[in-house]
């Protein structure tokens, strides 16, 4: 079994034989060499440490009792260069007191002579793969540094009273540090910045199964003529196999790129649809001029084409003020500023508003739901968009005739808000793509209604971003109804 | 009418104050025109105008700042001023909010585009109070 167990090892273990007596050598050189191993003798201590220091042996066999340096001060030398090699003694005489001084010096075992090769083999065995053992660990040490150390994000570890056991290099260039070693120290002092010991705290506080990440945004501390850089910051807790918290890791990415291109984006959004909005507006003043008489007589075939003309200006501003919404969105207002509300009382507002648009169609526009308040915890404006915008596509495509109903319920942990009407419908095809930005249906029913195909894409985003759900139930020619469920604050 | 009220109307396009003018002049008022906020600001001391439509994203000093000049000032605090603003049309709010939560002292509200015919409704309401 034994020999099965060296046979499939990749390397061949190094061993050497301090011992003063020829036959012990020759004797372990057989066995050992047998065995697969590499060995090498020495008559005496100080030639044993000569060989030891210019090369490294997996496993030595020491004989306790030389001439010259004992065994017991060999020991002490090797385990002071090499720690990782195991050192088998070999005992003389084996009275259990060297061998037990011997194991407390850092021995691996002993051997008491004389021995049988059966002997040797077992324990030569046993340390040959308790070696492997410890090369496979110094190996995984190795690598996790080098990966650490070459990680584009910065990484720290404390134990659990929050001293620091690793920086990687990323961490100290991004918290800018030069105050020299900081291995040992307490990240309470290391630290300017009071958020990363805070965060510390927090994950080395967290007990039982409760465990969740922290995330935060760091702006660091950097002195001087350089911009402060943005960093995500991230804090977990690690645990021993009592599930006992036994330090803490934070790994900060940097951010700062991407916060500029998000923000690059936005502002030139903004200003691309201001740009073309201002001289839109003022273009359709001056038609609306011109229809009006204001500058002289027109015919009807001109008015026709002027009113066709305001249709069409007015469909890109609103596709301008839109895409400003959707910038706006993107770049995260949309979370801002939540507050509970009645949800019946924005969509009966939104039906007023609408009823001049409604009649001007020959529509009916009513409220159905329940008069009783409804609170909801969000962002009032938001909703008050999702409310107007499916109004208004109602509005839009239910033909003459039609009627639109908006109503208000509850439904399990959410309030639902319906905008039904006996418009058009939407094809069940159309019906997977109506929320994508800029989608449009287009069939002959649609074909002169002025639009963007903005509209349902921010509704979307705007429910998402509160958690919510939309839904859409259509019959071609029979009618939609749009569904959008937000989390109730009614408990 | 004998005596045709006078209405100042602030915008740095200059198209959108012709078309404004044209339209308050058709109904009946006498207009002056300013295209940034300073210039306003001296039309309003010199010509002492009843109300100001008042344009808000203007160079030199917006609508904003110009309205609550205007409205801190004991001797013009009685002006009226109505804001053209580029606020979303589908928005019902009366008391106009601007996006970063800047409540004015503005007396109304038109919202852009402008509608010229709701413009005279405005116009006439405010200047009836």
């Amino acid at each position: 079994m034994t020999d099965k167990g060296l046979a499939e090892l990749s390397y061949r273990p190094k061993i050497l034989v301090v011992d003063d007596e020829q036959r012990i050598r020759d004797g372990c050189h057989r066995v050992l060499t047998e065995e697969g191993c590499e060995v090498a003798g020495a008559a005496d201590g100080k030639i044993g440490l000569e060989m030891i220091e210019k090369e490294h042996y997996d496993i030595i066999l020491l004989d306790l009792m030389m001439p010259g340096l004992s065994g017991f001060d060999v020991l002490s030398q090797v385990k002071a260069i090499h720690p990782d090699t195991l050192i088998i003694v070999i005992s003389g005489y084996a009275t259990v007191e060297h061998s037990v001084e011997a194991m407390k010096k850092g021995a691996f075992d002993f051997i008491p002579k004389p021995f049988s090769p059966d002997q040797l083999r077992v324990l030569i065995s046993k340390a040959i793969e308790y070696s492997g053992a410890l090369k496979d660990i110094a190996t995984e040490k190795s690598r996790m540094r080098v990966l650490i150390n070459r990680l584009t994000d910065g990484v720290l570890a404390t134990d659990s009273r929050q001293r620091v056991v690793l920086a990687n290099p990323a961490f100290l260039r991004m918290i800018d540090h030069k105050g020299g070693e900081m291995i040992g120290r307490d990240a309470g002092e290391v630290f300017l910045n009071e958020q990363i010991p805070k965060m510390l705290g927090q994950a080395l506080d967290m007990i039982g199964e409760d465990i969740a990440e922290a995330t935060e945004e760091i702006t660091s501390l950097q002195k001087g003529e350089k911009e402060p850089a943005i960093l995500a910051a991230r804090c977990i807790p690690f645990r021993d196999r009592a599930g006992r918290n036994v330090g803490a890791i934070i790994v900060l990415h940097d951010i700062t790129a991407l916060k500029k291109m998000d923000q690059a984006k936005s502002d030139f959004v903004s200003m691309v649809a201001h740009e073309i909005r201002s001289p839109m507006n003022s273009v359709l003043m001056q038609l609306q001029v011109v229809l009006d008489g204001l500058a002289g007589e027109i015919g009807e075939k001109q008015r026709s084409i002027i009113q066709r003309a305001s249709e069409r200006i007015k469909g890109l501003i609103s596709l301008s003020t839109e895409l400003l919404d959707l910038a706006k969105m993107e770049s995260g207002l949309i979370n801002q500023e939540r507050e509970s509300f009645d949800m019946v009382e924005v969509v009966k507002d939104q039906v007023e508003f609408h009823q001049e648009k409604a009649r001007a169609k020959n529509l009916t526009l009513e409220f159905t739901g329940s008069p009783s308040p409804m609170r909801i915890l969000a962002n009032k404006r938001n909703i008050e968009e999702v409310a107007s915008n499916l109004i208004s596509n109602a509005i839009s495509y239910t033909p003459e005739g039609g009627s639109i109903k908006a109503s208000v319920e509850r439904e399990g942990e959410f309030v639902r808000m319906s905008v039904a009407d006996t418009g058009c419908g939407i094809s069940r095809e159309d019906q997977e793509r109506i929320f994508d930005p800029f989608y449009r249906v287009k069939n002959e029913n649609t074909r002169y209604i002025v639009g963007t195909g903005l509209g349902l894409a921010i509704v979307k985003s705007i429910v998402d971003a509160h958690h919510g759900i939309i839904r859409v139930e259509s019959e071609l020619n029979q009618g939609t109804t749009f569904n959008v469920l937000i989390p109730s604050d009614a408990f | 009418m004998a005596d045709k009220q006078l209405i100042l109307v602030v915008d740095d396009d200059p198209d959108l104050v012709d078309s404004v003018s044209m339209k308050l002049e058709n109904g009946g008022f006498r207009t002056v025109k300013a295209y940034d906020g300073l210039e306003a600001w001296d039309k309003i001391k010199q010509e002492k105008p009843a109300m100001v439509l008042l344009d808000v994203m203007m160079p030199r000093k917006n609508g904003y700042e110009l309205c609550d000049e205007i409205k801190k000032d004991p001797q013009y605090k009685d002006l009226t001023v109505v804001l053209l603003t580029a606020v979303a049309d589908n928005v019902p709010t009366s008391t106009y909010t601007h996006l970063d939560g800047k409540s004015t002292l503005a007396d109304d509200y038109i919202a852009k585009p402008i509608d010229l015919d709701k413009l005279m409704e405005i116009v006439k309401d405010n200047l009836v109070r």
